[in-house]
């Protein structure tokens, strides 16, 4: 059963964010390394954190007329966004607040980088930027449907929104066995709304970085932060959601977690490398033709296993 | 805690997070006097405010979009009550996603999901 | 000490004048064995490195990127490939100065002071062609010295915003020395007129890709294998740019690693099982042939018409055609690339873009095609489309004059 944390957890679930983005980006960071022909040791993965000082130490830009405070919100939305959603995943057995409406929780703060991405797009007043940011809601109709019916395909299963029920109704037998679509489609969502790997498309390169491409300093910092910490957190809620949570043998629940944890963002690094990107124009047609209907059956399925109950 | 302290517990400690990473660098920085830039424009100087009515192709997508997030609305609280219900609410609700994706089918028939 | 840590790891952003290709292939090397990220904007950069000889024609854009450079900065120059290195190191000390970056500070204030900013009008490499340029918006003055966008026609006839936007002449992932003004609605293309390529300064070197052929046609020996390198390496590196506009930084990487060994002059058969595997995993893509399939269709007739000799026209068909055609290509050239033999007459063997012509580079006929192909597409294929034609400017430098891109 998983609780309700302690004052502690507010600061907790955050550093532990945190640090799982750092460890994916280390990660990424070792396999750039290898791949570049350099030497793929510890001192690999800790080169990307050398933008820190990096990001802090920049001078402000002032481009011509830009909408400062819409760019700005729209930036920093996208990293608390992150952080926010962590309030309903748990970890072990402790969530920050295990709300009973959890699943639309994580939804709808998932749902708030549309708005943050676009802002950051349009703030600057600069062309690339703005179709960049323009990008991010086409490919917004195309991934949040299936997304969706993902998430939903998982709280019919335990016929609950609570994170904490979904991760118990899972004795046994881990709904990413038996709704594998749902789980396929909820990691190529977490992919998307990190805007990494095949869903990179609001910052393509060919774009020189779209909504990326005139944030400097701080900004860009906090740009990138948000899609690692997106990536992270979509890797943890993917655990209560289809991997059984803390439930394991011989093991703590914690210890469980983290090791799927670990293991869900391992897959998605790999997924970000080994992918190409995929533009918004071809992905809209396969989600609405193709992805929506699948997860559409998938959902009947624990449906009508509810029924047969 | 109760839910929602909670949340605003945690809305504080992310944006306290953003507004300590601005402090910082606002700390460290070599200078806060903005240097003037221009939009990137491969080198050349920007003719005109980037910011204008942008011309979204995949507008007809957008409508597809909200009938189905509308339905969204209904298929949360479902969820919960399958049981109760029984069979009639499932039958209820995947007749009405048959009949939006029928929606979809015709869209897609008109090349609405096509945009280039 | 925190500014030392931050000049550890420079962001670069590498711009090329024309003839620049050898001090370019240098720079990326370098900048990958050294783990230096290469910036595609100047928001996002340090160190503003520039490769090739000095081209009077493009300081007045390469002054706008150095403004636009957030502190600390730095700003160095390569004329050639043995350039680069000493090149990077000076930026590395100028970014970890913390002397020099104040003195940066105070100029810049300094010349703010003063109406710092160039003067609308300098825009360097030459005017859009026709009479399609920015409107003179009269009356009003608006904020930062810019109009709004205009209105116009669209394709389906209804009116909407337009927006000027050019592509080159300092651009990541870009022909260097080619640059389109495009006229856009949303983020299709309505217009995209080609600007003159610009004059290099100085006497410019041959083309970098054309060299073995060059060099065959004034009767020097070359070898067949030296000339099959030069095409596999020519052929990566454009892959390497259709790549990474594409959208596979990991894919590109990779290509630019075999570019730089084949170069290097490493073994064939050390290289064989690696470009092999190389092929095979980017021409199996799916999602790669997926997210190419039917943007920029050139037809065979219609590349020959238009005087495309080379891959391109073999290809015949669309963006996936033709890098599936630089793929086939290499992997042709696997067994060829040590022969000792000499190159026959240039017209045997073909150079990396087309039948090797000095009165009629390949390059020029792929230049041609452009405007048709980019008009109505979208601005990501536009971008896929020049990346898979990848005209190499330098060859067109030195006949400019009979090379006049056509523009309607």
């Amino acid at each position: 059963m998983t609780e309700s944390g302690a004052w502690w957890t507010l600061l907790a679930a955050p550093a532990m964010l945190f640090c799982l983005a750092a460890l994916a980006v280390a990660a990424n960071s070792v396999l750039d390394a290898r791949d570049a022909g350099r030497s793929a040791g510890p001192a690999a993965a800790m080169r990307p954190f050398l933008a820190l000082p990096r990001a802090l130490l920049t001078q402000p830009r002032r481009l011509p007329a830009p909408d400062v405070l819409l760019w700005r919100a729209g930036i920093a939305i996208v990293p608390v966004a992150a952080v926010l959603s962590t309030l309903v995943i748990p970890f072990g057995n402790v969530a920050v607040a295990d709300l009973s409406v959890g699943v639309l929780w994580f939804n709808a703060m998932e749902v708030l980088t549309w708005a943050g991405l676009w802002l950051a797009g349009w703030g600057p007043n600069a062309a690339f930027s703005l179709v960049g940011g323009y990008r991010f809601l086409a490919l917004g109709l195309a991934y949040e449907l299936p997304l969706m019916f993902a998430l939903i395909s998982a709280a019919t299963g335990a016929q609950s929104l609570r994170v904490g029920d979904i991760a118990a109704a899972q004795q046994g037998l881990w709904y990413a066995v038996w709704m594998p679509v749902a789980f396929v489609v909820y990691l190529a969502g977490v992919l998307a709304f990190g805007f990494l790997g095949p869903f990179a498309y609001p910052t393509g390169r060919d774009l020189a970085g779209g909504v990326l491409s005139d944030a400097s300093g701080v900004e860009w910092l906090l740009l990138q932060a948000g899609r690692w910490l997106w990536l992270a957190a979509g890797a943890a809620m993917a655990v209560p959601l289809f991997l059984g949570g803390g439930a394991g043998p011989l093991l703590p629940a914690w210890a469980w977690s983290l090791i799927k944890t670990l293991a869900v963002l391992a897959v998605l690094v790999v997924a970000v490398r080994r992918l190409p990107l995929v533009r918004a124009d071809r992905y809209v047609e396969l989600a609405w033709v193709v992805l929506i209907p699948l997860t559409i059956a998938q959902t009947l399925v624990p449906a009508l296993v509810d029924l047969a109950r | 805690m109760n839910g929602v302290t909670a949340a605003l517990s945690l809305l504080g400690v992310a944006v306290i997070a953003v507004l300590g990473v601005y402090g910082a660098s606002w700390a460290v920085r070599l200078s806060s006097t903005p240097v003037d830039a221009a939009p990137f424009g491969s080198g050349l100087e920007p003719v005109e405010h980037a910011v204008s009515r942008f011309h979204v192709r995949w507008y007809t997508v957008t409508m597809l979009f909200l009938a189905f997030d509308m339905e969204m609305v209904f298929m949360y609280p479902w969820t919960r009550v399958i049981s109760v219900m029984g069979t009639s609410a499932v039958i209820e609700m995947f007749v009405f996603l048959a009949i939006l994706l029928a929606g979809v089918v015709y869209a897609w028939r008109e090349g609405a999901l096509r945009w280039t | 000490m925190s500014l030392r840590a931050a000049a550890a790891r420079p962001r670069v952003l590498l711009t090329v004048l024309p003839g620049g290709t050898a001090a370019r292939l240098a720079a990326e090397r370098q900048l990958r064995l050294r783990d230096w990220p290469l910036a595609a904007s100047p928001a996002q950069a340090d160190l503003l490195l520039v490769a090739g000889p000095d081209c009077p024609g493009l300081r007045a854009p390469l002054e706008r990127l150095w403004q636009d450079l957030p502190t600390p900065a730095a700003r160095v120059s390569a004329p050639g490939a043995d350039a680069v290195q000493a090149a990077l190191d000076s930026g590395r000390a100028q970014l970890g100065s913390r002397e020099g970056q104040l003195d940066r500070i105070r100029a810049s204030a300094g010349a703010h002071r003063h109406g710092g900013r160039p003067a609308k009008g300098e825009e360097g490499p030459g005017g859009v062609h026709d009479g399609h340029g920015p409107h003179g918006h009269g009356g009003m003055e608006m904020p930062g010295g810019l109009s709004m966008a205009g209105v116009g026609e669209d394709r389906d006839g209804l009116t909407l915003d337009q927006l000027h936007l050019p592509l080159g002449p300092f651009l990541a992932d870009w022909p260097s020395g080619l640059t389109v003004h495009l006229v856009l609605q949303g983020d299709v293309i309505q217009q995209a007129n080609l600007a003159d390529p610009i004059a290099p300064g100085g006497e410019g070197a041959a083309p970098f890709w054309a060299q073995p052929w060059i060099q065959a046609d004034a009767g020097e020996p070359v070898t067949a294998g030296e000339a099959a390198r030069r095409r596999s390496a020519a052929h990566l590196d454009s892959l390497s740019r259709l790549l990474s506009v594409a959208g596979w930084p990991a894919q590109t990487v990779v290509a630019r690693r075999l570019r730089d060994d084949l170069l290097a002059g490493a073994p064939g058969p050390a290289m064989a099982p690696r470009l092999e595997r190389f092929t095979r995993r980017v021409g199996r893509s799916r999602t790669l042939a997926w997210a190419t399939r039917g943007i920029g269709e050139l037809s065979t007739q219609g590349g020959k018409q238009a005087g495309v000799s080379g891959p391109a026209a073999r290809a015949g068909g669309d963006v996936t055609d033709r890098y599936r055609q630089w793929l086939a290509d290499i992997r042709r050239d696997l067994g060829r690339l040590d022969q000792p033999a000499r190159l026959q007459a240039a017209e045997a063997e073909e150079s990396p873009r087309g039948r090797w012509r000095a009165q009629h580079p390949p390059s020029a006929a792929l230049v041609t095609v452009l405007p048709a192909l980019l008009t109505g597409a979208e601005l990501a294929a536009a971008r896929l489309i020049v990346a898979s034609l990848d005209p190499d400017m330098d060859e067109l430098l030195p006949t400019r004059r009979e090379v006049r891109a056509p523009h309607d």
